[in-house]
């Protein structure tokens, strides 16, 4: 009765990365990608049970359902080489195969017509598993049919499951170029509130810093999405490794998660991971590391932002703080550094946390999977709850602002159910943003135990301006 | 005469005196009866006692006869009760018709002296050796001598209960001296067989000593034949001739130094030897009648113009074992100063006797030395018969004879010098080798005494050595007169204790004693009692010894050669069982086991496993059910990634009597409890429960029930907090069902959540300090020196090492409390937990109820409508006074003054002792410097108060 943890893949995006994180389990995990174990895999001290559980004939079976309204992603899914891993029935296609149409409203809309033969799949899926422990939703937030139906179905998740954990990897949308999606703005605000509301924990992968960081740190002009999402499932197989090769602490979800949300709004953690390589510099042997690395210089890497997978932009007033902070430390690594490498970072303050509470970098010494090779050391995640998070959210509140005040595209919107009536929906979604940006602000001041939320009804420049001066009145 | 009197006669008269109806028929008949039929003991001796009631001694007697009564046979024991009261009856009743009837008896008195004595030696097996049984007198004095002269038939007929000694100088007691009877077994043993055998290997003593004297007798010259090694030449012609004419006095010398063996200048009466008007011969017949007189004075027989001194009794030390001389007055003084040289030799020469005699039987290195002494006699008797030659031949004079005995006077000096040593300081085994070792050592400059005491020191150690062979190379003792360096303590068997028995295996089953070590080994004792234990240990594992190549260990102070052959012996062993352990019983492989599941390294087991057994350790202790949870622990360890571990079966659930503190001070043993040990009734199953883990020989040598336990300290602490952090865990889930509440409602609780929080913190932070911090580092370091390890006890001492770092670090060994602290933090934490689980339903309920009703309105209303809510239900579970919040700033205080108090405390400690880890411990949860303000402020008030 492990702690079993089933993956929801949804839409164009979700289901990509989904298939990059499922492609790295397996060669982790030493099998196949028909499912059969491979012949060298009998070290028998990884946990696959918690993310794969075994058939019949003994093949193993992703617990993953894959959720899409257009068939593109999932086609290729299943013309690939991994076509026999998944379990075809925990493949769901929208009949009509019309997509959402990158509209947030068409999404949770055919979400909540589809949500019989869907949940179906997830009852069928969580009676499978012994003692289940939650849901991992894979998704982004800009997209139709992962923000949209993602969002109805994390809702529906929250109240039939309420002591199952979810967790979700969520793709934020680069801000840096100018996106197709007009309506990118609306769907990141709605899905955002069901992050803020549903989920118990929300990794945030960046497509900003994503680019940014495929670009800078491994010099690659314009990185196709298999390369962002090799990133991306990188990150997710990493933080997901105290749960497959167990050792003293972290070994569940909720072990992982608890101690790094404080409080339940303040659920939107960071990622980092170092050394940063790509395929580039594997295939071509250079010697990259010319000295050892050590778990400082690792936890030290770790703390620096260039290093994170979320751009949360300069931070000018430089109040933003730790509010906790996961290194899982992979590798070779003399556990006798680990306290060595706390003291330095505590006495040179390299890092700032919150002041009103205690918090600490907590070290994972995790074991990594003996089948794939490493060219590296040492290596680390760093899964951070950190303030400036909730800069993606201002950030995404003004461009809602921007297109709200306008009113634009909104007739799409009106289409759906759920805004037939009125838009109330949106401006709800906007509030629950708002609150969290300014707990989030809160956060980093002495007074947040004191700190109540100014409510403002309305819309746009008022609101900004006032996450803004508390956000100032705080530094 | 008949048969039955003296017997009877004694039994008569002691009836007659006590008046008891019995008749002497009576009471043999009932000592003779065969087993079967015979009275029990009790009731033989109560008939012993009836009669025999009146006399003195009856006291001393009956006990002596109770004794006899258990060891041997009834009829012995009538005999000897006999015995005592005919020599009282005879001294206090001086009946002379008794006396004299048991004079004239002496067939008799033989008759029941041999069925005794057959008794006797039926039990010391004696006769095998050719040895018998001599009675110097008519009472139970017998000895069973190593004699190779007296023959027993010869012995046993001379006159019995004579007044005067006898004859020869054997060991002779006086007939009132009763006592002597208990002592008189007792030298027997080993030895004498022993000895035995050195007579048939090397030729017996006595014939050199017929050699001697019968080239002695040869003589023509002279007749002052001596009637002494007449009677003795004689004796060796037809062996059991006796020479019941002649009669010795002794000369003073103890009697236990005198034996049969030495002459010891017995004074030969009836036999005046003619004084020879010394003076009155030419100088060279002086010389040649000195000659004589000096050969037989080296052989201890004495002589006219040599007279022994007569020792004085109440010399101590040196001079007991030296004996002067009174030459002649009449001597020509050239002569006599020549004589002076030599006479040395044969005080040494004596003394060196009385000491092998007295020594004989005091153990295997006594034994061998008096061996290898009695080969230098040996040379000294042949010595002395060439001398003789010489002399027949007219060719001796005293000069030549100075000449050739000069050499031997030195070897005898020096030897003499080292066995009064010897003597005096009562060395005996090892320290005999000891001794002989220094001495060795001191020679250093005199190559020759030193070959000499070499050549007697390897003897003397031959069979210590033997001993240490057999112990190193097959781990076997074979040690009657506990003479070795190591004892065996053997108290229990292994299959009767197999839980206990390695502990004690290891420390106490063999032991060194100090006392007992050879100087030249001492340096190695300490590997030569490891060699035999390592192989030991192996064949108790069921393999069987096989030593590489036979060594042959032998005593060489000149070429160390034992030195190496120790080594060889314990690299072998050492490496050997080391194998066994490592390779084939897989200790590393356990210790892994162990580490997995008793140190929680295998989390999801531990998470498995508390998540299987939360219901029932939640529990009252009493109404856990073992069977319930060892169930459980199988379900787990099969469903779990446990299931591939190898050892997963030696886990097993152990509910203890006391919980982790009380435990702690019991093996601390402090004597102010004033934490009060909390009755059983009060403790959760959590709070007793620890796994233990069967370990099977010969692992359980490492991991033995005091490691086990030790384990299972660290489980405890480790667990316990296991099971907090699953608490805050479980309410963090619980509780994140506020993102949903309304922002005013969620900052309600958000105290609350950051108090779990820090909660959290410090338990996770204590967690990770214990596991992260200390046990893996430990561990590693174990690991890396374990890789290097060459033989057991390192392992032993390693993994003592290993735990008692983590122990101490873990704050289980201080005597600070520290885990007393600890075990109130994770309370506190644990109350905290059940409270926000009983409010959690109503607050969810009102939250809930008020997002409905009242959406978005002011947050006051929402607030004092939230506590009119809670206040009604809350009264049935919270002290109706207190509100949410006030619960909750409650909880905050007290968990906030144990922490900062634990942090303190720490802290001050620190100050004291820099070498502890306990600091990291504050570093880590005062990580962002949360509590140091909380901190100082307390530091400031405890120096203001």
């Amino acid at each position: 009765m492990p702690s079993e943890i089933i993956t929801l893949q949804l839409g164009q995006c979700g289901n990509q990365i989904g298939f990059e994180f499922w492609k790295r389990l397996c060669l982790e995990h030493g099998i196949s990608p028909s499912g059969v174990l491979e012949d060298f895999a009998n070290d028998g001290m990884d946990r696959k049970d918690v993310f794969f559980y075994q058939a019949d004939d003994d093949h193993y079976i992703p617990r993953a359902v894959l959720l899409d309204l257009e068939p593109r992603v999932i086609n290729t899914i299943m013309g690939s080489a991994y076509s026999k891993l998944y379990n075809p029935e925990n493949v769901y296609l929208s009949k009509h195969g019309g997509g959402a149409g990158n509209n947030w409203a068409s999404g949770y809309g055919q979400g909540e017509k589809l949500q019989e033969e869907v949940f179906d799949i997830i009852d069928r899926e969580a009676d499978g598993s012994d003692s289940l422990e939650g849901f991992i939703l894979c998704h982004s937030i800009a997209g139709g049919t992962g923000s949209g139906m993602g969002s109805f179905i994390m809702e529906r998740l929250a109240d039939r499951y309420p002591k199952k954990l979810i967790q979700t990897f969520s793709v934020f949308p680069n801000q840096d170029e100018i996106s197709d999606v007009v309506v990118q703005p609306y769907n990141s605000m709605l899905t955002l509130k069901r992050l803020t509301t549903a989920a118990d924990s929300v990794v945030v992968l960046d497509n900003t810093a994503l680019n940014r960081i495929a670009c800078d740190r491994l010099h690659i002009q314009n990185p196709s999405f298999s390369q962002i999402n090799n990133l991306v499932s990188t990150i997710m197989s990493v933080s997901t490794t105290t749960l497959r090769y167990p050792s003293y602490m972290n070994n569940n979800l909720i072990g992982l998660m608890a101690p790094l949300i404080p409080t339940p709004q303040l659920h939107f953690l960071m990622t980092g991971y170092t050394p940063l390589t790509s395929d580039s510099d594997i295939n071509s042997q250079q010697p990259v590391n010319v000295r050892k690395t050590t778990v400082l210089d690792v936890m030290r890497r770790l703390l620096q932002p260039k290093n994170m997978m979320v751009s949360t932009g300069p931070d000018k007033s430089n109040h933003h703080c730790y509010i906790s902070i996961l290194n899982i430390i992979q590798g070779e690594v003399d556990p006798t550094q680990v306290h060595k490498s706390l003291q330095r970072i505590r006495d040179r303050k390299m890092a700032q946390f919150i002041p009103w509470g205690p918090t600490s970098i907590q070290v994972a010494l995790s074991r990594s999977s003996p089948y794939v090779q490493s060219n590296h050391r040492v290596s680390g995640l760093m899964l951070a709850n950190h303030t400036s998070i909730c800069s993606l959210f201002e950030r995404a509140l003004n461009q809602y602002d921007k297109l709200r005040k306008r009113g634009a595209f909104l007739d799409q919107f009106r289409r759906e159910d759920i805004f037939k009536d009125d838009l109330t929906e949106l401006d709800e979604s906007r509030e629950t943003v708002d609150c969290l940006v300014q707990e989030y602000a809160a956060a980093t001041r002495e007074d947040y135990m004191q700190f109540s939320v100014k409510r403002g009804a309305g819309s746009g420049d008022s609101k900004s301006e006032d996450s803004r001066s508390v956000t100032s009145g705080g530094a | 005469m008949s048969k039955t009197d003296p017997l009877r006669q004694v039994l008569t008269d002691l009836i007659k005196e006590s008046q008891s109806p019995l008749t002497p028929e009576d009471i043999v008949r009932e000592f003779r009866a065969t087993s079967e039929r015979r009275l029990p003991l009790c009731d033989l001796l109560q008939l012993l006692v009836s009669i025999s009631e009146s006399r003195p001694n009856f006291i001393e007697v009956t006990k002596e006869i109770a004794d006899i009564l258990q060891r041997k046979d009834p009829m012995y024991a009538l005999l000897v009760f006999v015995q005592r009261y005919k020599e009282s009856g005879i001294s206090s009743r001086c009946s002379s018709g008794i006396s004299l009837s048991t004079m004239g008896s002496p067939h008799g008195i033989k008759t029941s002296f041999n069925s005794a004595s057959d008794v006797d030696s039926a039990t010391a097996s004696a006769p095998t050796t050719g040895r018998s049984i001599t009675s110097a007198s008519s009472t139970t004095t017998a000895r069973s001598g190593t004699s190779e002269y007296s023959s027993a038939s010869s012995r046993l007929s001379l006159p019995q209960a004579q007044d005067f000694p006898t004859s020869t100088p054997v060991n002779s007691k006086k007939s009132a001296d009763s006592d002597a009877s208990s002592g008189v077994f007792v030298r027997r043993g080993p030895m004498q067989r022993n000895h035995g055998q050195n007579k048939e290997e090397r030729g017996d003593l006595s014939v050199i000593k017929e050699r001697v004297l019968s080239a002695v007798s040869d003589r023509s010259l002279n007749s002052y034949r001596s009637v002494a090694s007449d009677a003795l030449s004689s004796r060796s012609g037809n062996g059991t001739k006796t020479s019941a004419t002649v009669i010795a006095t002794p000369t003073g010398v103890p009697d236990e130094y005198r034996t049969h063996l030495l002459w010891d200048y017995y004074k030969v009466d009836g036999n005046k030897l003619p004084k020879t008007e010394i003076a009155a011969l030419p100088l060279s017949s002086q010389e040649n009648l000195l000659l004589d007189e000096l050969l037989h004075c080296l052989t201890g027989v004495r002589e006219n113009l040599l007279v022994p001194r007569q020792p004085d009794p109440t010399t101590v030390g040196l001079a007991k074992f030296e004996t002067g001389f009174d030459i002649h007055m009449q001597l020509d003084r050239s002569l006599a100063e020549l004589v002076k040289d030599i006479l040395p030799l044969a005080s040494y020469f004596m003394g060196m006797q009385k000491i092998v005699t007295a020594t004989n039987g005091q153990g295997q290195v006594m034994n061998s030395l008096n061996e290898a002494l009695q080969d230098l006699t040996h040379d000294f008797y042949l010595l002395i018969v060439q001398a003789e030659q010489e002399l027949r031949q007219h060719r001796l004079t005293l000069q030549k004879l100075l000449y050739y005995l000069q050499p031997t006077l030195w070897v005898m000096e020096e030897i003499w010098t080292s066995l009064v040593d010897i003597q005096l300081s009562d060395y005996r085994d090892a320290a005999v080798l000891t001794y002989l070792h220094e001495r060795i050592k001191r020679l250093e400059g005199d190559r020759a005494a030193q070959q000499l005491i070499i050549g007697l020191a390897r003897k003397a150690a031959e069979p210590y050595m033997r001993m240490l062979q057999m112990w190193i190379q097959k781990g076997v003792i074979v040690d009657r007169n506990q003479e070795f360096l190591v004892e065996d303590n053997e108290v229990i068997h292994r299959d009767e204790l197999p839980e206990h028995y390695s502990d004690d295996y290891w420390e106490r089953r063999y032991n060194v004693r100090r006392d007992h070590i050879p100087s030249f080994l001492e340096k190695y004792s300490d590997k030569i009692l490891r060699t035999g234990k390592y192989l030991n240990v192996i064949r108790q594992c069921g393999k069987r010894v096989m030593p590489t190549q036979e060594m042959h260990l032998e005593f060489d102070p000149t070429s160390e050669r034992h030195v190496s052959v120790i080594n060889d012996a314990y690299y072998f062993a050492a490496r050997m069982l080391l194998d066994v352990l490592l390779t084939e019983n897989d200790l590393m492989g356990h210790l892994q086991s162990v580490k997995r599941y008793l140190l929680l390294n295998q989390g999801d087991f531990t998470m498995q496993f508390m998540d299987a057994c939360e219901d029932e350790l939640t529990k009252n202790v009493d109404h856990v059910l073992p069977m319930t949870l060892e169930n459980l622990l199988g379900l787990t360890l099969r469903l779990s990634s446990a299931r591939n571990d190898p050892y997963k079966d030696d886990l097993h659930c152990e509910l203890l009597p006391y919980d982790l503190v009380t435990q702690m001070s019991k093996i601390m043993n402090q004597k102010e409890e004033y934490w009060q040990a909390q009755p059983r009734l009060d403790l959760s199953g959590l709070e007793c429960f620890a796994f233990t883990y069967e370990v099977k020989w010969p692992c359980s040598l490492v991991l033995n029930h005091i490691s086990i336990s030790k384990y299972q300290m660290l489980f405890r602490q480790l667990f316990y907090c296991k099971h907090v952090e699953r608490q805050l865990c479980k309410i963090w889930k619980e509780n994140s069902i506020a993102k949903k509440f309304s922002p005013q409602a969620a900052e309600l609780y958000r105290s609350a959540f950051t108090l779990r929080q820090r909660m959290m913190n410090a338990i996770q932070n204590l967690e990770y300090y214990m596991m992260i911090e200390i046990i893996e580092p430990n561990w590693h370091i174990f690991i890396e020196k374990m890789k290097t390890v060459e033989n057991v006890d390192n392992v032993l001492r390693l993994h003592q090492d290993f735990l008692d770092s983590c122990l101490k670090n873990c704050m289980l060994t201080e005597s600070s409390h520290l885990n007393r602290a600890i075990f109130k933090i994770c309370k506190i934490c644990l109350k905290f937990c059940e409270f926000i689980q009983r409010s959690q339903r109503f607050f969810l309920d009102a939250e809930l109820k008020s997002m409905v009703c009242d959406t978005h309105d002011s947050a006051d209303s929402s607030e004092s409508e939230q506590e009119s809510l809670h206040r009604p239900q809350l009264e049935t579970s919270l002290d109706p006074a207190d509100t949410f919040s006030e619960r909750v700033k409650r909880f905050d205080l007290e968990f906030t003054g144990l922490l900062i108090s634990f942090l303190k405390q720490i802290n001050n400690m620190a100050k004291k002792n820099t070498a502890d880890c306990f600091m990291n411990l504050v570093h880590r949860i005062n990580f962002n410097a949360f509590y140091s303000d909380q901190m100082d402020k307390m530091c400031a008030k405890d120096a203001m108060g």
